[in-house]
């Protein structure tokens, strides 16, 4: 599936049921004449297998420990590879000693990076190879770096300042020649989305009935995937074989082929399964290091295959992470509550790289504010490089957004969810917000925010005081159509799916063989899925919310195209035509006389040679119903004013999410992401120490992340929409429902206190600082 | 995370430290009993093994198996790298996250915090030893119904820790899952679908 430039295929007009079920529209979408007539509204009604939960086909592997990740791939004769990183956050590597490391019996092969300059603690400085995990670690220690240092600065706020030491001199700037910078300061940029803005933000803010204006701060969230970034890395002459963890195969064969001077054919990479990406593992390597590409050096010094995972500190380091941001919203309406100015300035560090950027929600959520202004900078720190993480820069940005919504609402004395309401642009949120308000019991907060008395909560001590908040979110309808799949109906009639994608955790696999098995007729469990292999058609990485709606219509045509093979086998065992027939539950029928029938099986045995194989490559995308994924979340919390301590009880996710193809797995991505989302808003930050530049934190210990006793409630509630931007109707949901989360917490803590915490995350401390200077005001 | 110690009211500082560097030349039985008590070397001299690999004897999933090891190899890496059983994961290296659960003598443990060494004569039960993809056992079988996994990289220190919550405690409370499986991660966000398969996997055990 090369990429070629595409012409626009002929098309045709289909009509259709369109929109979301409880406000269907007919409608007019134009699809390609190659394509096959999308599934819509319609289809909905009548599916087998669509839209029914389905325990995921690898689960049994899973929880019996015999799922092969990377980490856990053994080959014959297999090193272990070590990365080594800099222990300072800036400066120089004068040299780099390996006499001692190259001369520890097991070692086998040493690398050094050419790199010198360092800017930031971490960066990959050297790496081993040796016969144990053991002694690859001895060696890692033997290795004498010695370094020039330099001043560093390593935290957004302390950046900023004028007389901070610089990041990068004025000329290797990586912000862009066009981008304004001014020491650490990159920007503005004009806003992705935004544009340039709208109307006159300045005016409206003069004119408006009230006016908020506040700063908010959100910290780093490292991604902490629970299987570090790695590689198992194998030489066979000039043949490569990669196993690497990761969220996109291809990524990772073209950026080592790339970086090796290889042919990409020489180049074979699998990802049987993954212990988490998040955004993080969507490159060759990780953002701050390039450990697939040493180990496949390492492999060939040695002349051994290696496997070389990064261990946890490395992972905290150099693998990526969501920017921290430092947001300030300026904000006015009319007193009615009609939304007049957004005036949105975000400044974001990703480290040593640019392109934090927040603005997404504040560009895309209340559209029909007519003034409008977003600027965002980059901050240079002494840091590793940012990552993509679920819906990049759109968690900050919602959460300085909407806090800032909230804070406007309540200085005009309105109900939060009512003001949303009246200046909601999307017809699909709007129907979201009163079945979310329903499953919190929207009606039992408090009237006056921090007044407990003035809501609905039963008996509660003094100390506890519970609240509620909402928040929208916002995300895309992105689709790879550089993507292609493989139907092979075998003789015996076992059936094959074949995608160059890999299942992130997302329940990929199943999806893909219950779309094959409805357009065949067949059972899921009949569909066997081959996946996470370069050899097979290619497919996307596992991100952006596009992995689902890029290869399920592939997979779809495919499917079809092998099915109209089986048809035509089984025409003249009915006496029919083919397409007289239909196929469903593992039988093909006259569609007119259901019981005239054979089996799908009988029919494939009439096939001459030994197998049927379809090939398809994703159809372009339709125009839309709509360009966004909508959701909405509401949240229950419970503060105790004591302690500081933040409790989430209950929250509830309203999401958009196409015609969900597995509910089961679609439900766990939401709740997951309200986990993550709750984790970031209440425990996580990374600390980098002043002083000494390097992380404070670098473990699961001290980076706090959520754990099962720190469970709530979550609820779901899907609002399912035929979509019609592609055959199947369907859309992703990995990213959407973490959006919301930060500020929907935060904003039960306002309800629940009075006290407007801006700063993530709501940890005790804060938490106590701000109610005491409550008080004292 | 004093439950993954099964005997750890004398929990050492000096084992806190010592998995790698500290028991490689010192006398790993005394150093054993200190940790897990094992009550026939306390009162004998000092074994001392290393540093070159030494042959232990370990009971795996009701199997006894000879492997040839560093001493300060841990149980963990004696499982996955000599003994191919790969189930258990190395997470936080540091006993934080339970990744690397396993059961010894029935009691759940983190298998990065002890030393191969000091598993002797122990009965160690891995995920693998609790069920197959063909005969998954009652907890298995519930987390896969209820879902309970995405990324599937902490379910088998999960599904092991839910194991021995549901061994002691037949019908655990959502505050009882939540303080018996405090030492478990999980970062795609799967713990209320966990409570769920812990629930029905009780459910079916009582039948």
């Amino acid at each position: 599936m090369q990429e070629e430039p595409r012409t626009k295929p002929p098309m045709v007009k289909v009509t259709v049921k369109a929109g979301l079920a409880s406000a269907p529209q007919v409608r007019e979408v134009e699809i390609p004449q190659d394509d096959i007539e999308p599934w819509d509204l319609d289809s909905w009604a009548k599916f087998r297998h669509m839209g029914k939960p389905l325990a995921r086909f690898e689960a049994p592997l899973k929880v019996t420990g015999r799922a092969k990740y990377t980490y856990d791939v053994k080959l014959p004769g297999m090193l272990y590879g070590r990365m080594i990183g800099a222990a300072i956050p800036a400066g120089e590597v004068v040299s780099v000693d390996t006499s001692r490391a190259e001369a520890l019996p097991g070692v086998k092969a040493v690398w050094t990076a050419e790199q010198k300059i360092i800017r930031f603690a971490g960066q990959d400085v050297a790496a081993v190879a040796a016969v144990s995990p053991q002694v690859a670690e001895d060696a890692a220690r033997l290795v004498k770096v010695t370094y020039k240092e330099r001043p560093f600065t390593p935290e957004l706020r302390a950046a900023m300042k004028p007389d901070a030491p610089l990041v990068y001199a004025d000329a290797e700037n990586p912000a862009g020649r066009d981008v304004p910078h001014q020491g650490n300061v990159a920007g503005p940029r004009p806003s992705r989305r935004g544009g340039d803005g709208r109307g006159d933000v300045e005016k409206a803010l003069g004119e408006a009935d009230a006016t908020i204006e506040a700063s908010y701060y959100c910290p780093v969230h490292t991604h902490s995937c629970l299987e570090t970034h790695g590689v198992v890395a194998s030489w066979e002459g000039d043949q490569l074989t990669i196993h690497a963890s990761t969220q996109g195969i291809f990524a990772v064969r073209e950026g080592v082929a790339d970086a090796l001077g290889i042919d990409r054919k020489n180049v074979r990479v699998f990802c049987e399964h993954m212990g988490g990406g998040f955004g993080s593992k969507l490159g060759p390597s990780a953002t701050g290091s390039a450990f697939s590409v040493v180990a496949c050096r390492l492999a060939k010094m040695a002349g051994a295959p290696v496997r070389l995972m990064l261990d946890r500190q490395q992972e905290q380091l150099c693998t990526g992470n969501a920017p921290s941001a430092l947001i300030t919203v300026k904000a006015g309406a009319k007193k009615d509550g009609t939304l007049t100015a957004v005036h949105y300035v975000s400044h974001g560090s990703a480290g040593i790289s640019p392109g934090a950027g927040t603005a997404g929600p504040a560009s895309s959520l209340y559209t029909g504010n007519p003034n409008f202004k977003a600027e965002e900078y980059d901050v240079f720190t002494n840091a590793g490089p940012s990552a993509p993480l679920r819906a990049p820069g759109h968690s900050q940005g919602a959460f300085g957004l909407e806090s800032a919504i909230d804070e406007l609402a309540d200085k005009l004395g309105i109900d939060p969810l009512e003001f949303r309401k009246k200046n909601e642009s999307s017809p699909v949120r709007r129907a979201q917000y009163d079945p979310g308000a329903k499953a919190i019991g929207w009606e039992r907060r408090n009237q006056k925010p921090g007044d407990m008395s003035t809501g609905q909560w039963g008996t509660l001590p003094p100390t506890r005081k519970r609240g509620l908040g909402v928040a929208n979110g916002n995300w895309y309808v992105f689709a790879n159509e550089n993507t292609g799949a493989q139907v092979k109906v075998h003789r015996d009639g076992s059936v094959e799916v074949f995608t160059g994608c890999q299942d992130i955790g997302s329940g990929f696999r199943t999806a893909m063989a219950i779309v094959a098995a409805e357009e065949l007729g067949l059972d899921p469990s009949g569909v066997t899925i081959r996946l996470g292999d370069t050899q097979f058609p290619q497919g996307p990485a596992s991100g952006g919310s596009t992995t689902t709606n890029s290869v399920a219509p592939a997979v779809r045509l495919a499917a079809n195209h092998a099915r109209a093979q089986v048809l035509a086998l089984a025409a003249p065992m009915l006496g029919v035509k083919p397409e007289e027939l239909s196929a469903a539950d593992g039988k093909i029928f006259v569609a007119a006389s259901p019981d005239r029938a054979v089996g799908f099986k009988q029919a494939a045995a009439k096939m001459s040679g030994e197998v049927i194989d379809a090939v398809a490559r994703r159809p372009k995308q339709y125009e839309p119903v709509r360009h966004d994924l909508a959701g909405t979340q509401f949240a229950e919390v419970e503060v105790d004013t004591d302690t500081g301590n933040v409790r989430v009880v209950k929250m509830v996710s309203v999401n958009d999410c196409g015609l969900p193809v597995n509910p089961l797995t679609t439900e766990s991505q939401i709740i997951g992401a309200m986990i993550q989302g709750a984790s970031w808003a209440l425990l996580e930050n990374r600390i980098l120490d002043a002083n000494v530049g390097t992380m404070v934190n670098p473990n699961l210990e001290w980076y706090k992340i959520l754990t099962p006793s720190d469970m709530f409630e979550a609820q779901v509630i899907l609002t399912p929409i035929a979509n019609l931007a592609n055959n199947t109707s369907t859309a992703g949901i990995g990213e959407p429902p973490i959006v919301p989360t930060l500020a929907a917490i935060a904003n039960a803590v306002y309800n629940a206190t009075g006290v407007r915490v801006r700063e993530l995350p709501l940890t005790p401390d804060r938490v106590l600082t701000a109610l005491s200077q409550a008080r004292r005001a | 995370m004093a439950r993954k110690r099964p005997r750890g009211e004398d929990e050492s500082a000096q084992f806190a430290f010592s998995r790698r560097s500290f028991l490689k030349t010192a006398g790993v039985g005394a150093a054993a009993s200190t940790v897990v008590g094992v009550a026939a070397t306390a009162t004998s001299a000092p074994v001392v093994l290393g540093p070159d690999a030494v042959s232990l004897t370990l009971k795996v999933n009701g199997t006894a198996q000879k492997v040839t090891v560093e001493p300060r190899v841990t149980l963990l890496e004696a499982l996955r790298d000599h003994l191919d059983l790969t189930g258990a994961k190395l997470v936080c290296d540091r006993g934080s996250c339970g990744g690397c659960t396993v059961l010894l003598d029935g009691e759940p443990i983190d298998s990065c915090l002890m030393l191969a060494a000091d598993a002797e004569g122990h009965e160690v039960t891995t995920v693998e030893g609790l069920g197959s993809p063909d005969h998954l056992s009652p907890v298995q079988r519930a987390f896969v119904e209820k879902d309970a996994m995405q990324c599937g990289f902490c379910t088998p220190g999960f599904v092991v820790a839910a194991t021995a919550l549901l061994a002691k405690n037949p019908r655990p409370s959502v505050e009882q899952m939540k303080e018996g499986l405090a030492g478990n991660l999980c970062r795609c966000g799967t713990y209320g679908r966990i409570f769920e398969a812990v629930q029905a996997a009780a459910r079916a055990k009582r039948g």
